[in-house]
């Protein structure tokens, strides 16, 4: 008798809770437009995306990045079709997959407040728990499938290397409209956002609450710092005889450093290469480098510093140098960004053209040129540098090359030449475009020399001629031939 | 039988014509230029790069050859590569008669073999060679291709001359003659005849083209003959440098030669190499051999513009080489001693090679070549680095061989290392590997240290093999793997 009254409570208060979250929820069409890679002076064809927003109340929307990323034109549309309202981006953060959108005008927002919802973020949810998945089909009706939430990993969403905590729910979504950025709801709470869905699996992918919260509140104040990081490269020691031979007793885990990236919190640790990183706060880490959470079970050691610390706390890093224990404070840095981007969205990139040559700082973005097998297309000296960016460093925050030539008067014999890092110009060390452009400032009797690190090592140019080449690209119709 | 040709198989068309001119009867006793021509049977066995310790696979093919000297048959190089045993029929005949092979040029794609007893063809003709054949001037090819066990004649016009890639050791380019006769599997190694002289040895084809068949041409014949005069091949020269156009006035104004001037710059000169010590990176090379070099590294030979290396290709090792310069403004002459450059072989696909390699612990290494490469899908960008640049950067200085972790036989003393395979090796215990037989002296010292710690390129965590483990652990890995052996150094 007891356990029907239970059950019947629980319907009634989902189904109320259920109106309040398609009360909150909006379409977000945007319209895309990034640069192209290899003409980096031309923006690439516009694209559009259509996906889901939720009102968090005071005329703030929340979305994932990878809707907007890129974008130019940003409009919310009413599930129903029936109401437009242009928007714009207020607070990004690519690497955690979130933003922060807003009405571009007060009617807008007036028109938000009037007519919608505003959802609170919810608490952590525990394993086994039941979410309902929100979507709406092209009439405006919505479609809300219930899933089990059934794991949280670490996992990166739209930024390669970049890992936040993600919830992983068992849903069979359908295919509707406005696929992106589905927002995932316990009751009438917002817990997530969806960042993929593997239909053969049915398994959805979600933003966990954590890193919602966690991203709103440092959105707050409208001056939006990011997510810390520690900025260590690590291995597993799982191996028993790497164990033995980094004298690692067996009652503890512990991962080894291979890499302390350059600028980071480690780096001021005085972190290096060999030593093996036992615990955070006194937290232990296994040898995979998972620790035991309270919620989920194992999670990877980063979500320690990225989503539980705020940039500028401290944290207590334990680390086993030469057998011995040693325990170092440090206050959290950002994520350092590296020689090579970790991503290009709304960056236009930088680039120089001197003569016809076209000279280009390194990413990702350039080397997916090279289509879907660019891992092993792409030129290999470029590849080189993509994944060992850390033997490239000296001298340098970026890692210029010659992406192509344009055939000039001032090229002439230089056409084939292509993907070569530059050393220098004119002498001078060239650490990014604007060490470059100041470079080839300094001419010596009329010639500029440059310098690649693989053959043929030194070509020239006239200085003169250069300027007049210069001046009829232009007149070709590059709109500029430098941005910084 | 597989039909022999492994390399052309894939880029020929499938184009077969009659044997009209068989069916003629032939009363005469006299023996016509069919006779001279004979067909090849070979079986082989091909090293297994993949698990170098295996026997390697039994395969086998058929090719055409002909009769250019007492007891000395003519044929492409891909014909016998790799052989155990060789047979030569007789036209009109079904009589085997066994033959060895005498010189093999892999990089020109010739071969001279001889017959145990040459009796059977005494008294037939032998064949002559003539000059280039002019462009579109007719030939036969005539040999021994699929489609049928008897001689086969096909007609065809010269249609380019060109100096371009022979690709049975992927790497060489000499100069070549192309014909719209169809040369397919079978048909290598036989003669392509004008007015009933050699004008080329038939030789290659193209997938992608119909009616398209390669000759190798009589100047690149007759450098083999002469190459192999004192008993022994010994294979192309090389200069050792780098050269880059000097098209851009404004090159020519910093590097101080005149808007006008002939020559070409040098850029880089491989240490090791014929040149090396003689000539120097910024040098201006304006003639060889008396012939002026242009600014694209040309020269003009009997009115024909050719590459510059085409004086090179003609001589053969400790010929000289006369080569003028400007050095610093100065106009110098220097005289070069040509010899092989043999680092350039590891681009180079080898034959009648045994695979190097060793194994400790389970982890397979070998050294890194075309053979290895080419059946391997290494992902590691330095390690592609290093192959892609070994000559270029002059990695060989340090490390004659790039030897590669290939691969991991699993057992309990390596069971976490699979995931380092297919990267290159950079050292053991602290010391810089310089080759497969470093390497295995490394892992095989007097003394055993606790572990080897055996470091990557580009990777930062060591692998880690307790040497008090490894020997019990390879016992397991001799049985398990069925392994006799468990390194060969040699070639």
């Amino acid at each position: 008798m007891k356990k029907i009254i239970f059950f019947i409570s629980l319907m009634l208060g989902m189904s109320s809770a259920l109106s309040a979250q398609e009360n909150s929820v909006l379409r977000l069409n945007a319209t895309l437009q990034g640069y192209s890679p290899g003409q980096p002076w031309n923006k690439s064809e516009p694209t559009s995306l259509s996906g889901l927003v939720t009102y968090l109340g005071d005329g703030k929307l929340i979305v994932t990045a990878a809707l907007i990323a890129n974008s130019v034109y940003l409009e919310l549309e009413t599930v129903d079709g029936s109401h437009r309202i242009p928007a714009k981006v207020r607070t990004v953060d690519y690497k955690a997959n979130l933003a922060l959108i807003e009405p571009l005008t007060d009617e807008g927002k007036d028109y938000l407040e009037k007519n919608f919802e505003a959802v609170e973020i919810g608490k952590p949810c525990k394993i086994g728990d039941t979410l309902q998945v929100l979507q709406f089909e092209g009439s405006g009706r919505a479609l809300k499938t219930e899933g089990e939430f059934n794991a949280a990993k670490l996992t990166s969403g739209l930024v390669p290397g970049n890992f936040f905590l993600h919830y992983f729910v068992k849903a069979s979504m359908q295919s509707a409209a406005s696929s992106i950025s589905i927002p995932v709801f316990k009751g009438n709470k917002l817990i997530s956002l969806v960042v993929r869905y593997t239909s053969s699996e049915q398994k959805v992918e979600a933003i966990a609450p954590e890193v919602i919260t966690a991203f709103l509140e440092n959105a707050e104040d409208g001056e939006y710092s990011g997510f810390p990081s520690l900025g260590l490269v690590t291995a597993k020691t799982s191996d028993p005889h790497f164990r033995k031979w980094l004298k690692l007793n067996d009652d503890k885990g512990g991962l080894y450093i291979t890499r302390v990236i350059r600028g980071s919190s480690a780096e001021s640790l005085d972190f290096k290469k060999g030593d093996v990183l036992l615990s955070i706060n006194g937290i232990n880490i296994d040898r995979s480098g998972y620790f035991e959470s309270n919620n989920y079970g194992k999670i990877h050691w980063g979500h320690l510093v990225r989503t539980e610390k705020k940039i500028g706390e401290k944290l207590d890093v334990t680390i086993l140098r030469e057998g011995k224990e040693e325990t170092r404070s440090v206050e959290l840095k950002a994520t350092n960004e590296g020689l090579i981007q970790s991503h290009s969205f709304d960056k236009a990139p930088s680039y120089l053209v001197k003569a016809g040559l076209i000279f280009q700082e390194l990413d990702s973005s350039y080397l997916r040129l090279y289509g879907e097998n660019w891992l092993s297309r792409a030129p290999v000296g470029l590849l080189d540098v993509y994944n060992h960016p850390e033997d490239y460093e000296e001298g340098r925050n970026r890692v210029v090359f010659l992406s192509g030539v344009i055939p000039t008067p001032a090229t002439l014999g230089y056409e084939k030449l292509r993907a070569l890092v530059i050393t220098s110009v004119n002498g001078e060390k060239i650490a990014d475009i604007p060490s470059l452009i100041k470079a080839f400032d300094k001419a010596e009797n009329g010639i500029h020399t440059i310098e690649f690190l693989e053959q043929p090592r030194k070509i020239y140019l006239s200085a003169p001629i250069a300027d007049e080449v210069d001046k009829s690209l232009i007149q070709r119709g590059l709109p500029t031939l430098s941005r910084q | 039988m597989k039909i022999l040709l492994f390399l052309i198989t894939s880029f020929c068309a499938l184009v077969y014509t009659s044997h009209a001119q068989l069916l003629e009867p032939t009363a005469k006793k006299e023996p016509t230029i069919y006779d001279s021509i004979v067909r090849i049977e070979v079986s082989t066995q091909v090293s297994n790069y993949k698990s170098p310790w295996k026997t390697g696979s039994f395969s086998g093919g058929t090719g055409t050859g002909f009769l250019i000297g007492e007891n000395l048959f003519m044929t492409n190089a891909h014909v016998v590569s790799n052989q155990k045993r060789v047979l030569i029929t007789k036209h009109g005949s079904s009589q085997k008669y066994k033959a060895n092979v005498l010189h093999v040029a892999h990089d020109c794609d010739l071969a001279i073999l001889s017959v145990d007893d040459f009796s059977a063809f005494k008294g037939l003709k032998k064949l002559e060679f003539a000059n280039v054949p002019e462009l579109e001037s007719s030939v036969r090819v005539i040999g021994y291709p699929i489609g049928g066990d008897r001689i086969s004649v096909t007609r065809g016009v010269v249609s380019r001359i060109d100096f371009s890639a022979y690709a049975h050791s992927s790497i060489d380019a000499h100069l070549i003659v192309q014909i719209d006769a169809a040369i397919n599997p079978g048909n290598s190694g036989g003669p392509v005849l004008q007015d009933n002289k050699v004008v080329g040895v038939a030789f290659q084809g193209l997938t992608q083209a119909d009616n398209t068949g390669f000759m190798i041409p009589t100047p690149v014949v007759k450098r083999f003959l002469k190459d192999i005069e004192d008993g022994v091949y010994d294979e192309y020269v090389e200069l050792g440098i780098s050269i880059f156009p000097l098209f851009n006035p404004a090159m020519r104004e910093a590097l101080n030669v005149k808007q006008n001037a002939p020559g070409v710059l040098v850029t880089n000169v491989l240490k090791g190499s014929s040149a090396d010590g003689l000539i120097e990176n910024n040098d201006i090379l304006t003639k060889i051999d008396g012939y002026p070099i242009d600014s694209s590294g040309s020269i003009s030979i009997h009115g024909e513009r050719v590459d510059m290396n085409e004086v090179v290709e003609r001589k053969f090792v400790d010929d000289k080489v006369k080569l003028e310069i400007i050095r610093a403004g100065e106009v110098k002459e220097v005289q070069v001693t040509l010899a092989k450059f043999t680092y350039s072989k590891i681009f180079a696909r080898k034959y009648e090679e045994q695979p190097r390699y060793t194994i400790k612990g389970g982890l397979v290494f070998q050294p890194l070549d075309m053979n290895l490469y080419s059946i391997s899908r290494f992902r590691s960008p330095r390690l592609r680095k290093l192959y892609s640049n070994y000559v270029s950067d002059e990695v060989y200085i340090d490390r004659e061989d790039i030897v590669v972790l290939t691969k991991v036989l699993k057992d309990p003393v390596n069971s976490a290392l699979s995931i380092f395979a297919g990267n290159p090796v950079e050292s053991i215990n602290g010391v810089k590997v310089k080759s497969i037989k470093h390497l295995h002296e490394l892992l095989n010292p007097e003394t055993l240290p606790e572990y080897f710690e055996i470091v990557c390129d580009g990777i930062s965590r060591p692998i880690i093999l307790p040497t008090a483990l490894v020997n019990e652990a390879d016992q397991r890995i001799k049985k398990q793997y069925g392994i006799q052996s468990f390194y060969n150094l040699e070639k």
